[in-house]
C-alpha cells in the first residue's frame, strides 16, 4: 500500500514536536526512519495511526485523504500500530490478545483461525505460551506478541515503533529476522528504530530526522555507506 | 447451628445485591475512569418504570424487563449527556456532569412524578416466605442469591468468551492500544453504560423489592454502597467489586448481629471511615486492578 | 497584591457593598433576605474556590464543614434557659455556656478549620478518583455524625432557639472579608504554587512545590470559610437540621461555583450573583405554580433541573465557567502595560 505523509505537523500544546514533515513509504516497500531521541519519529507514526491529531499535513492511503482520522477507521484502512510501549494488554492471555487483534474481521472466523496458527508458526515462543496471561512474558516475547497482534487485523501498511528497545541482542536479531520475513510477504511497513545498522539492513529506503524535520532521505544502501551519518544526525 | 445458616443466607443474599450494585459501578469506572455519581439514579429509573406500568395489565416479568431496559436506557443517557460531551476535558468536569446528571434525574423524577414515595408492583413470591434447613427466610433472599449467581456467571462469560467483552477488559488497561487495534471507543463506552444500566435494573428489582415503594432519593443507599464495595475490592478489578460487595455485606451483616442498638446508628460512619482508610493505605483499592491505564 | 489584584478586590467588594446598600435603601424584606443569605452564599462558594479552583480537586466535603460551623455556634450560644429543651442532653461542660454569636461564628470557622486539619492531612496526597471518593466518604462521616451526635446536634430532629445575630451588615462584611481571603490566598506563594500543580503535579513537585501540604493549607482555608459560613447562616436561618448539609446543599454551592468559574474569584461571585438570581426567580415561579394550583401535584424540583442543566451546559460549552482565567482586573487592565506586576 502506498503511504504519502505531507507537511505533517504534530504539537504538543505550544511544542512543536514534527514541524513538516514528507514521508512516502510505496508497495511492498520497508521504509526506515531514523533520527535519535525526541526527534519526533514516534510522534509522527502516532499522527499516522490516528492516535493523535495532527495539528497540520496531509497522511494519504493510496491517494485517498485520511488525516485525523480516528485509529479505528486506520485499522479498517489496513494500517496497523506497533507503539515503542509494546503495550501487550497484561491481564489477557496471550490468545485474547491475538484474538483482539483480529477485531475488525471478527466474523470471519476460519480466517482468524488460520491467520492464528500462522502466527503461532512464525512465532512458537507465542505457541507455547499461548493460555498464559500477557503479563507474564518476557520483553521479547512481548514483543513478538505485539507484531503478531497487529497482523491479525491483516494490515497492508504496518507502522513498528522501536521494535528492538531495550531487549537483549540474541532477541533483536530474532525479531529483525521475523521483520524480513513479513517484509517478503509484500507487506509495506515503516519502521522507526534507533538501532541503525539493523534498520538499514531491513530497510529499501530511510529518513533521517531531527528535531522535528527530515535531515536525510535516500536509499537505505547509500545512508548505510555514508559514514558520517551516525554522528551528523543521530547524535550519535 | 440455624444461627449460623441464617447469617451465611442474610451474608449472601445482601452481598449478592451489594455485588451488583459494585459491579454497576465498576464497570464504567474500570474503563473510563468516571466515578458515575448518576448510578443511583438508574436504580431510580427501574423503580418509577415498574410503578408507572403497575396499572397496565401486564404479567410482572414483562413490567420487571421494561424496568430494566428503563435503566439501560438511563445508562446509555448518562454517556450522552454527561460522559461523552466532556470527556476530552478533564477528570473533574466529568465527575461534575454526573452528579449535576443525577441531581438533574432526581429532580425530574419529583417534578414529574413526586416527592412522595410511590408504590411498585411486586409478584406474590417476594412477600412469601421459605423454610431452609430450619430457618424461616424471605423467598425474595434466596431469589436475590439466585439472580446475583445468574447475573455474575453470564457476566463473567461475557467477559472471557465473546470479542466484545475481551475488547472492554483490554479498554479498561489501555484505552487508546485497544482503539489503534480497531476497538471502536463508542461501542464499549455505550457498551459499558448499558451493562452498567442491565445490573442496576436488575438491583432496582430486587432492592426495591424489600421495602415495595420508590423516591427520588432511592438510589443514593445503592449509591454509597457500590462506593464502598468497589473501594473495599479495587476500584479497577471486576473480580474485586464482587468480592468487595460479599465483603460488605459480611462486614454489615456482622455488625448487625453484634452491635449495640446505639453504636449502630453509626455504622456509615465506621464503614465510609473504612473507605477512607483503605484509599491512604492503597489508593487504588485492596484487590488491584489491571496495571496501567489512562483515559480517553 | 498588584494593582489588578487590587482592582479586583475593589470591583468585587464594592459589588458586595453596593448590593448591600440597595437593600438597606429599599427595605424591602424579601429582598433583605435574599441578599444577606447571597452574602452567606458567597462565602461558602468563595471558600470551596479556594480549595477547588486552586487545587482542582472536587470537594464534597465542604458542605460538611459548613455544618460543623453551624452546630458549633449552636452549641455554644443557644441560651442557657433554651439549651434545656433544644438539647436536653448536652454535656454539663457546654450547656452552661453562652457565648455571644460573633464569638459563636468565630469559633465555628476555626473549630472547621481544626476538624479539617486533623482529618485531611493524610488525605491530601490522593488525586483524582481516589481524592473525590474520599472528600465525599468525608461528607458522609460528618453527615452521619451530625444525624446520630444527638446530644449535640439532637440528631435527625430540627434543632432550633440560635439567635438571630446575622443581619444584612454582619453578612456583607463576611462577604467582603471573604473576597480578600480569596484574592490573597490566588496571589500568595501557596496559591500560585497550588495553581501549577493543578496544571501539572509532576512538573510543581520537581520545582519541590510539596503538593499534599500545598493542598491542605487551602482546604483547612477553605473549611474554616464553610465554618464561618456555615455559622453565619445558623444564626441567620436560626433553625436547621443535618439535612441541610448534605448533598442538595453541595449541589447548590457547586452549581454557583461551577456555572461562574472555579478558576477564579470574579467567576465565584459572578457565579454566586448569577445562581442567586435564578435560584430565587425559579423558587418564586415554583411557589406561584404551587398557590395557583395548576398542576394536581406540588411543582418541587423545578429549580434544580434547570440549575442542573446550566451547570452541563456550562461544562460542556465553557468548561472554565463564565469567567475561566482572568479576574476582572486583569480583564480591565489588559490593554494596558503592566508595570510592577510579580511575575
Amino acid at each position: 500500500m502506498a503511504l504519502a505523509v505531507e507537511a505533517l505537523e504534530v504539537r504538543y500544546g505550544g511544542i512543536r514536536a514534527v514541524r513538516g514533515v514528507d514521508i512516502e513509504v510505496g508497495d511492498g516497500e520497508v521504509v526506515a526512519l531514523l533520527g535519535a531521541n525526541g526527534a519526533g519519529k514516534s510522534s509522527t507514526l502516532l499522527a499516522i495511526a490516528g492516535a493523535i491529531r495532527p495539528y497540520a499535513g496531509r497522511v494519504r492511503l493510496d491517494g485517498r485523504d485520511v488525516t485525523g482520522s480516528i485509529p479505528e477507521r486506520m485499522v479498517r484502512a489496513g494500517v496497523a500500530m506497533v507503539p515503542e510501549t509494546r503495550d501487550v494488554f497484561p491481564d489477557l492471555t496471550v490468545e485474547e490478545n491475538l484474538r483482539l487483534g483480529a477485531y475488525v474481521r471478527r466474523r470471519d472466523r476460519a480466517d482468524v483461525e488460520a491467520d492464528r496458527a500462522a502466527m503461532f508458526a512464525l512465532f512458537p515462543r507465542l505457541a507455547e505460551r499461548a493460555e498464559q496471561t500477557a503479563g507474564t512474558l518476557s520483553g521479547g516475547e512481548q514483543q513478538m506478541l505485539v507484531i503478531a497482534r497487529a497482523m491479525m487485523s491483516r494490515p497492508r501498511l504496518l507502522l513498528l515503533d522501536e521494535p528492538s528497545l531495550g531487549l537483549a541482542p540474541t532477541i533483536v536479531e530474532q525479531i529483525f529476522a521475523m521483520i524480513a520475513r513479513l517484509a517478503a510477504t509484500g507487506l509495506s511497513i515503516l519502521l522507526v528504530e534507533q538501532n541503525v545498522g539493523k534498520a538499514l539492513a531491513v530497510a529499501d529506503r530511510a529518513y533521517v530526522m531531527r528535531l522535528g524535520r527530515i535531515a536525510a532521505a535516500g536509499p537505505a544502501r547509500e545512508l548505510a555507506a555514508a559514514a558520517d551519518l551516525k554522528e551528523h544526525y543521530l547524535g550519535g | 447451628m440455624t444461627a449460623a445458616i441464617q447469617f451465611v443466607i442474610d451474608v449472601l443474599s445482601l452481598g449478592g445485591a451489594y455485588a451488583l450494585m459494585a459491579l454497576g459501578l465498576v464497570i464504567v469506572y474500570g474503563i473510563l475512569r468516571l466515578v458515575n455519581f448518576a448510578y443511583g439514579e438508574l436504580i431510580m429509573a427501574a423503580g418509577y418504570t415498574l410503578y408507572l406500568v403497575s396499572a397496565s395489565p401486564l404479567p410482572w416479568l414483562v413490567m420487571a424487563v421494561l424496568a430494566v431496559g428503563a435503566a439501560v436506557v438511563t445508562g446509555i443517557a448518562t454517556d450522552y449527556v454527561a460522559f461523552r460531551p466532556v470527556r476530552a476535558k478533564s477528570v473533574t468536569a466529568v465527575l461534575i456532569t454526573s452528579f449535576a446528571f443525577s441531581t438533574l434525574l432526581q429532580n425530574a423524577a419529583q417534578l414529574l412524578i413526586s416527592p412522595r414515595p410511590r408504590s411498585i408492583p411486586l409478584p406474590e413470591v417476594f412477600s412469601d416466605t421459605v423454610t431452609l434447613f430450619g430457618v424461616v427466610t424471605p423467598a425474595r433472599n434466596l431469589i436475590t442469591i439466585a439472580a446475583a449467581a445468574v447475573l455474575l456467571s453470564l457476566f463473567t462469560l461475557a467477559m472471557r468468551r465473546t470479542v466484545l467483552g475481551i475488547a472492554m477488559r483490554a479498554a479498561a488497561t489501555h484505552f487508546t492500544m485497544a482503539r489503534m487495534l480497531g476497538v471502536p471507543a463508542n461501542l464499549v463506552i455505550s457498551t459499558a453504560f448499558a451493562i452498567s444500566g442491565l445490573l442496576a435494573g436488575t438491583v432496582a428489582l430486587l432492592w426495591l423489592g424489600r421495602i415495595g415503594t420508590v423516591v427520588p432519593r432511592v438510589g443514593l443507599e445503592p449509591l454509597l454502597i457500590a462506593f464502598i464495595a468497589t473501594v473495599i475490592g479495587g476500584m479497577r478489578s471486576l473480580e474485586g467489586a464482587v468480592l468487595g460487595g460479599f465483603l460488605l455485606a459480611f462486614i454489615d451483616t456482622a455488625l448487625n448481629y453484634s452491635l449495640p442498638q446505639d453504636l449502630l446508628k453509626f455504622r456509615d460512619a465506621f464503614t465510609f471511615s473504612l473507605v477512607i482508610l483503605i484509599l491512604l493505605w492503597r489508593p487504588a483499592g485492596l484487590v488491584r486492578g489491571p496495571a496501567t491505564g489512562q483515559r480517553t | 497584591m498588584s494593582a489588578r489584584d487590587l482592582l479586583t478586590l475593589l470591583l468585587l467588594a464594592g459589588s458586595v457593598a453596593l448590593l448591600a446598600v440597595a437593600a438597606e435603601f429599599l427595605e424591602v424584606r424579601l429582598f433583605v433576605r435574599i441578599v444577606t443569605n447571597l452574602f452567606i452564599m458567597l462565602v461558602l462558594v468563595l471558600g470551596l474556590q479556594v480549595f477547588m479552583g486552586n487545587s482542582g480537586i472536587l470537594s464534597f466535603a465542604h458542605v460538611g464543614f459548613m455544618g460543623v460551623g453551624a452546630y458549633t455556634t449552636a452549641v455554644l450560644t443557644i441560651p442557657v434557659r433554651m439549651k434545656g429543651m433544644a438539647l436536653p442532653d448536652l454535656y454539663p461542660l457546654v450547656a452552661g455556656l453562652e457565648l455571644s454569636p460573633l464569638a459563636g461564628i468565630l469559633i465555628g470557622g476555626l473549630v472547621a478549620a481544626l476538624v479539617a486539619a486533623v482529618i485531611a492531612y493524610p488525605l491530601m496526597r490522593l488525586s483524582d478518583a481516589a481524592a473525590v471518593i474520599t472528600l465525599f466518604a468525608l461528607l458522609v462521616v460528618l453527615h452521619t455524625i451530625m444525624l446520630h451526635w444527638s446530644a449535640v446536634t439532637n440528631g435527625p430532629r430540627t434543632l432550633f432557639g440560635l439567635p438571630r445575630a446575622t443581619d444584612l451588615r454582619l453578612a456583607a462584611v463576611a462577604a467582603a472579608l471573604a473576597v480578600a481571603l480569596a484574592l490573597l490566598f490566588k496571589e500568595s506563594r501557596i496559591g500560585l504554587l497550588l495553581r501549577s500543580s493543578r496544571d501539572d503535579e509532576v512538573a510543581a513537585a520537581a520545582l519541590g512545590a510539596r503538593v499534599p501540604v500545598l493542598r491542605w493549607q487551602a482546604f483547612v482555608l477553605a473549611a474554616f470559610m464553610a465554618g464561618i459560613g456555615g455559622a453565619l447562616w445558623a444564626h441567620f436561618i436560626t433553625s436547621f437540621s443535618p439535612k441541610a448539609f448534605y448533598l442538595k446543599e453541595s449541589f447548590v454551592i457547586l452549581a454557583m461555583l461551577v456555572i461562574g468559574g472555579p478558576g477564579t474569584v470574579t467567576g465565584a461571585v459572578a457565579g454566586t450573583y448569577i445562581v442567586t438570581l435564578a435560584f430565587e426567580s425559579l423558587r418564586a415561579l415554583e411557589a406561584y405554580l404551587n398557590r395557583a394550583q395548576i398542576f394536581a401535584e406540588q411543582v418541587v424540583g423545578l429549580t434544580e433541573v434547570v440549575l442542573a442543566l446550566a451547570m452541563i451546559g456550562v461544562l460542556v460549552l465553557r468548561p472554565g465557567g463564565l469567567v475561566a482565567t482572568r479576574e476582572i482586573g486583569t480583564w480591565l487592565l489588559r490593554r494596558k502595560p503592566d508595570k510592577g506586576d510579580p511575575p
